[in-house]
């Protein structure tokens, strides 16, 4: 597939992405022009502006039939990009809300720095060649620092973004010099020529295995699967609990986008040998990260394990090589992301009231605010892939991908260790409604409500009426086979 | 052995030699000129790729400004940074065996390609062309997505140094 | 191409080569005969106070970030600037799009006061 010359009509394929760098320059301006306090006026400003973006992506940025390469094979207009961009917004605006909560932790800066790594994800969903790929990884990764380490005055949270930009800096350059190897033996950045160029010129695939190899180390690390999971722990529990949520959701989704399409797009030929990794990759993750898990006593690194066993369950679906593999990977994340966001909004509000991250700060919220732990539960549930909430669709889905493609052994080490995910899931919902000192009630701000009431409506939506997102992912991985 | 392969040699040595000694030397500010060293190296690796914009680059942009950086930050630390004790970490046996696989395999990796023990091609006759280059930048059938991304992303990396070096006693 | 980079090889080393030899020379031939005054400090001739090492102020740093981002800056546009002849109308733009974006980030800092010294 060539690339489209260059029209005008372009630009509107792009619309969201120019929206969200004018939505960016206009809350930074703002921010320079307000002198007393208004961020919680930014912080909306900036929530309903996602939305907006949200809609006119819908609408205008839609791609076509088939899928077409804009911009001089930069940037691939298709459903992958349509799909995740629309996720990237929705955790974008939900992660703005829940930091409302405490307006006066968030600045100008803050919403500006979430907007550009926003920018970076959508466009790491949509590119299609080596340079843009690395460019928009950057975009994404270099905010994020920042927002890791945002409270400077706190040290676990500059030590949280130190760590972050540390090991995203060192896996980052693994991943550079796998894209060099690859741009250096085809002769071309494009994502969908390197095949054909590596097949011309006869390179050996063990050189082709060990550029892949390098590139799965960065992919790794964004979506934060064992053995490349070191970082995750620390660095949710020092940086901000919007932001962890929001690294720990919108982040991993980038990661997983840009990773199955450069494997499907780029790896065919090594689809052998990179389902076997994947498929390594996803069984540590599931292990690794339910065990440790049950060992936390904090709320946040707590569930900063437990999402690397989903990161483990997603890749079961990539795993898989299949439409259906994809499919549920991109109904997975939706469900993860919507799950994991209330969980953490949850915790910042809870954590923020007491004082505490430990599983101790959340005994007697069942009498505290009923709704909220009602809330939690069904998070925590969802979490755990019970019916009929959206995180079991995502299970059956990766797993039914994992049986047809015929890595049984794949989906009953994910079912063994959803039971002993379950466990701990268990156990902090058997806190939140043991009686406790402290039951003074808990009234959150109607910016924080909101972002709940949309997160346990679309766990609930997404469990029970599956047809119409599940058909939007099934268009999504039907454009990278 | 050509002269262009001694050349080679030695300033992959000398790159090699000073980027050990950024890890070795006992002072932050030390460690940073070698930097400048081993930046260097580098430069001069692109120059026998005749590739002369790189070089130029090479020199303006990490030697330049990342390297002052670097050497500002080294000043702003509050202590001579100083590794006075043992400069090991306890398992470190266990990096060493990590990094010795990691490099057998790269090397091994390498060794597959033809290409590796040939020498370079000359790309370009006259050198590289700037004005190709410069087209290619802003033409919208090239990469003028990336070449836009990176303005903002270079925006982005000024706010945040900005208020992460800001003065926060002011603020609050 | 390659033999111009060799004259910029021979300069660099005759470069080094002059001080280092220059240098070498007076610590051979030099007489040895030190005292406290002579070991100390050089700082134009005033009497040395305190440490050499001090801290420097932060806005420094964010000087140097400033103009990091700049010269970056300046590395892109300049392959535009060389081909500007032949840029159609559209691809001018693009380049002052880029300039107006980074002009965005300098007026951030200016009233951020990142420029300003106390």
């Amino acid at each position: 597939m060539n690339p489209a010359p260059f029209e005008l009509s372009m630009l509107l394929a792009i619309l969201p992405e120019i929206l969200l760098v004018v939505l960016a320059a206009l809350v930074l301006l703002l921010n320079l022009g307000v002198r007393h306090r208004a961020e919680g006026v930014l912080g909306w400003l900036t929530a309903i502006g996602l939305a907006v973006i949200a809609v006119l992506s819908a609408v205008f940025a839609r791609p076509g039939d088939t899928p077409q390469l804009i911009f001089g094979g930069m940037l691939r207009l298709d459903w992958v990009s349509f799909s995740f961009r629309l996720l990237f917004l929705l955790g974008a605006a939900i992660t703005v809300l829940v930091s409302l909560e405490h307006a006066r932790t968030i600045t100008g800066e803050y919403l500006a720095l979430l907007l550009v790594s926003t920018l970076g994800m959508s466009l790491m969903a949509s590119s299609a060649n080596l340079i843009m790929l690395y460019l928009a990884i950057e975009t994404t990764s270099l905010p994020l620092y920042l927002l890791a380490g945002y409270y400077v005055e706190n040290q676990k949270s500059v030590e949280s973004g130190i760590k972050y930009m540390l090991y995203g800096a060192v896996t980052s350059a693994v991943m550079l010099y796998g894209f060099s190897l690859l741009f250096g033996l085809s002769g071309t950045a494009n994502l969908a020529m390197i095949p054909f160029r590596l097949t011309q010129t006869g390179v050996s695939p063990l050189l082709v295995g060990g550029a892949l190899f390098l590139t799965l180390v960065g992919f790794g690390f964004k979506v934060s699967a064992a053995p490349f999971h070191f970082w995750a722990p620390d660095v949710y529990e020092g940086a901000p609990t919007p932001i962890a949520g929001f690294l720990s959701t919108a982040s991993k989704a980038a990661g997983f986008a840009v990773l199955v399409r450069v494997l499907l797009v780029t790896f065919p030929q090594l689809a052998s040998f990179w389902t076997l990794v994947v498929a390594i990759l996803a069984a540590l993750s599931m292990i690794v990260g339910n065990l440790l898990a049950l060992t936390q006593r904090n709320i946040k690194r707590l569930l900063a394990y437990s999402s690397i066993a989903q990161a483990g369950y997603i890749l079961v679906g990539v795993a898989a090589d299949s439409p259906l593999g994809v499919a549920g990977m991109v109904y997975y994340l939706t469900s993860y992301l919507v799950t994991n966001l209330a969980a953490f909004a949850i915790v910042w509000l809870v954590a923020q009231q007491v004082g505490s991250e430990d599983l101790d700060a959340f005994s007697g919220l069942g009498k505290r605010n009923p709704a909220i732990a009602l809330a939690m539960l069904i998070s925590l549930l969802s979490l755990g892939g019970i019916p009929p909430l959206s995180g079991f669709i995502g299970k059956v889905l990766v797993f039914a991908a994992a049986v047809e493609a015929g890595q049984v052994a794949l989906a009953i080490i994910g079912v063994l260790t959803s039971v002993i995910g379950l466990y701990y899931y268990l156990t902090v919902m058997k806190i939140l409604y043991r009686p406790a000192v402290d039951e003074a009630p808990l009234k959150p701000s109607l910016s924080w409500r909101t972002a709940m009431l949309i997160c346990v409506v679309l766990m609930l939506a997404l469990g029970v009426i599956v047809a119409p997102w599940y058909g939007q992912s099934l268009a999504a991985a039907s454009a990278l086979f | 052995m050509s002269a262009f392969q001694i050349v080679f040699l030695l300033i992959a040595l000398l790159t090699l030699f000073s980027a050990l000694m950024v890890v070795f030397a006992r002072k932050t500010i030390h460690s940073a000129f070698w930097l400048i060293l081993a930046l260097f190296g580098v430069a001069a690796t692109f120059a026998t790729l005749a590739a002369s914009f790189f070089v130029v680059i090479q020199v303006a942009v990490y030697i330049g400004a990342i390297a002052i950086l670097i050497i500002f930050t080294v000043m702003l630390t509050r202590r001579s940074m100083e590794e006075s004790g043992d400069q090991l970490l306890p398992g470190w046996g266990w990096a060493a065996l990590v990094v010795l696989i990691v490099f057998g395999g790269l090397v091994f990796m390498l060794l597959q390609w033809q290409g590796i023990f040939q020498p370079p091609q000359v790309l370009t006759a006259g050198g590289e062309n700037l004005e190709n280059l410069g087209m290619a930048l802003v033409m919208p059938d090239r990469y003028v997505i990336p070449f836009e991304v990176a303005s903002v992303l270079l925006v982005a990396a000024m706010i945040g140094a900005i208020y992460v070096a800001g003065d926060h006693k002011k603020r609050s | 191409m390659l033999t111009a980079w060799l004259y910029v090889g021979i300069f660099l080393v005759v470069a080094v080569l002059l001080p280092a030899v220059a240098i070498a020379l007076a610590g051979i031939l030099a007489p040895k005969k030190s005292n406290p005054i002579k070991t100390s400090v050089y700082e134009c001739g005033i009497e040395v106070v305190g440490p050499a090492r001090v801290q420097i102020k932060a806005q420094y740093y964010i000087y140097a970030m400033v103009f990091l981002v700049f010269d970056v800056e300046m590395v892109l546009l300049f392959p535009w600037a060389v081909a500007f002849k032949q840029l159609p109308l559209f691809a001018v733009f693009e380049g002052i799009l880029f300039l107006l974006i980074l002009l965005g980030g300098l007026f951030y800092a200016w009233r951020k006061g990142a420029l300003e010294w106390f």
